[in-house]
């Protein structure tokens, strides 16, 4: 912990500018292997680009919402300017990057709405609500010491944010218990027999309409309010992980989630036979 | 951090996996093997990062603002109580600086400073410059100007001379200081 952080040579990207050879902050997180955590370069690139914008330019600049403009900056630069004025202890230049940061954290997570548009989970608002509490604690916290937890989301924002999603989804689950089936099965009561039969053969992950991204919102959005374990094996089965193997020292699905083949192959076509209907309801 | 041999703590593994430049199954696989005890949540996370990207451009509902304002207030509150002293502990120095970045007389600064002004009467636009001068908020001001009225101020009394109470304005206080009209002009702007 007492090691000397490196310092970041920004000048070895070729495309630098000539402003990047401003000092930016080195990440004080270690990698599992004890190696130090870099920025990707071209958000270290555009940090050093925007530290010399007047901060009136710089705000408009984090203002903007789509991704795909050129003058988007994007979360991890943001959070960057964030941390830093935690030294410049300006409030005003502060307040108003604290409130664009806010806003964007809720505007990725997926809202307690159903993509339908009529329904609502319950659970995805209680883990959105979570989530946003989660980081703005980390925030809070980062002003009065360094977190370094937070230097994960000035490496991969939307991935850091994934793993505190997942970890509020984990509280919510052990909160409301969960074991029941839900949503989908509870509104439609009983699968019907000829879902049951199609179910172990219907593979939601070879629809054609797998790249849409309407149909990619309502599956992910069905495979979350699957059981627990269900949701497990229908992630390793997209990830094209088998179920079981003869072969000693393969991966499979059976043995990543200690259960027997026969109820992983259970579970996978009542979790088959629930996104079935989820993904067909809608079509309607 | 953590001694060599320990076992990465399980908060550390996905906090690992999910800073990973790619997440397909080759990845996954890695870590359930070296990391079996966490397969679950690692799978979850899987999931989780696969998962189509949310790209929301709405504007935000009532209730998404009252979290976002919720959030800043607790913020601030958590804050203030530290950076509010820090208001109090400038240095002479860096209330000349202060002055200077404001481009008024220093008596000025010095009226403010020991709240002599009646914060009513201060434009908000010069509020929010004295605010960036001072490191500091408006909302942090306001507090400033509330607490402690006159803590640490000259035995000084504008007796005779447009007051709120016992502060003066603050266009009084730059008459006072000599500021001239067309300079006084764009201080007492509320916009720019």
């Amino acid at each position: 912990m007492s090691s000397a952080p490196e310092s970041l040579e920004i000048a070895q990207e070729p495309e630098a500018p000539a402003s990047s050879a401003a000092a930016v902050t080195p990440l004080r997180k270690r990698s599992l292997d004890g190696v130090p955590y870099e920025r990707a370069p071209e958000i270290e690139a555009l940090i050093a680009d925007l530290v010399v914008l007047p901060r009136d330019e710089l705000i408009a600049r984090a203002e903007i919402k789509k991704r795909s403009d050129p003058g988007y900056v994007p979360s991890e630069c943001l959070l960057y300017f964030v941390r830093a004025s935690r030294a410049d202890n300006n409030e005003r230049w502060f307040e108003r990057l604290y409130r664009i940061l806010a806003e964007r954290i809720l505007r990725s997570l997926p809202r307690a709405e159903n993509p339908d548009g009529k329904t609502e989970a319950l659970t995805r608002g209680v883990v959105r609500d979570k989530v946003f509490a989660r980081f703005t604690e980390l925030l809070a916290a980062d002003r009065a010491g360094y977190i370094d937890k937070l230097d994960f989301f000035e490496i991969r924002f939307d991935n850091a944010l994934a793993n505190l999603r997942r970890d509020a989804q984990t509280q919510a689950w052990r909160d409301e218990n969960r074991s029941k089936p839900l949503e989908y099965d509870e509104e439609s009561g009983e699968l019907s027999p000829e879902v049951e039969a199609a179910a172990g053969v219907h593979d939601p992950f070879a629809a054609s309409e797998f790249d849409d991204p309407a149909y990619r919102s309502r599956l992910d959005a069905a495979i979350e309010a699957l059981p627990t374990e269900q949701s497990r094996i229908i992630e390793m089965l997209r990830q094209g992980f088998p179920i079981d193997s003869k072969e000693p020292g393969f991966m499979t699905i059976v043995k990543a989630l200690g259960r027997s083949e026969k109820t992983v192959r259970t579970y996978r076509d009542k979790a088959f036979a629930t996104l079935r209907t989820a993904m067909t309801e809608g079509d309607e | 951090m953590s001694a060599d041999n320990a076992r990465p703590s399980r908060e550390s593994v996905l906090d690992a996996f999910a800073v990973e430049s790619e997440h397909g199954r080759a990845t996954l696989q890695r870590y359930l093997e070296l990391y079996p005890e966490y397969a679950g949540e690692l799978v979850d996370l899987s999931r989780e990062l696969n998962r189509a990207k949310v790209i929301d451009l709405e504007p935000l509902s009532t209730a998404e603002q009252a979290l976002v304002e919720a959030a800043w207030s607790k913020h601030k509150a958590a804050v203030s109580t530290k950076t509010a002293a820090a208001l109090t502990v400038l240095t002479a120095d860096e209330w000349r600086a202060v002055a200077q970045e404001l481009d008024v007389p220093r008596q000025v600064v010095t009226a403010l400073r020991e709240k002599r002004i009646a914060l009513s009467s201060i434009p908000r636009r010069f509020l929010g410059r004295l605010a960036d001068a001072t490191r500091s908020s408006i909302d942090q001001l306001e507090a400033f100007w509330s607490t402690g009225q006159f803590a640490g101020a000259r035995s000084y009394k504008a007796d005779g001379k447009p007051s709120i109470g016992d502060q003066i304005t603050f266009e009084q206080a730059l008459i006072d200081a000599g500021v001239p009209a067309e300079k006084r002009a764009p201080l007492l702007a509320e916009e720019d």
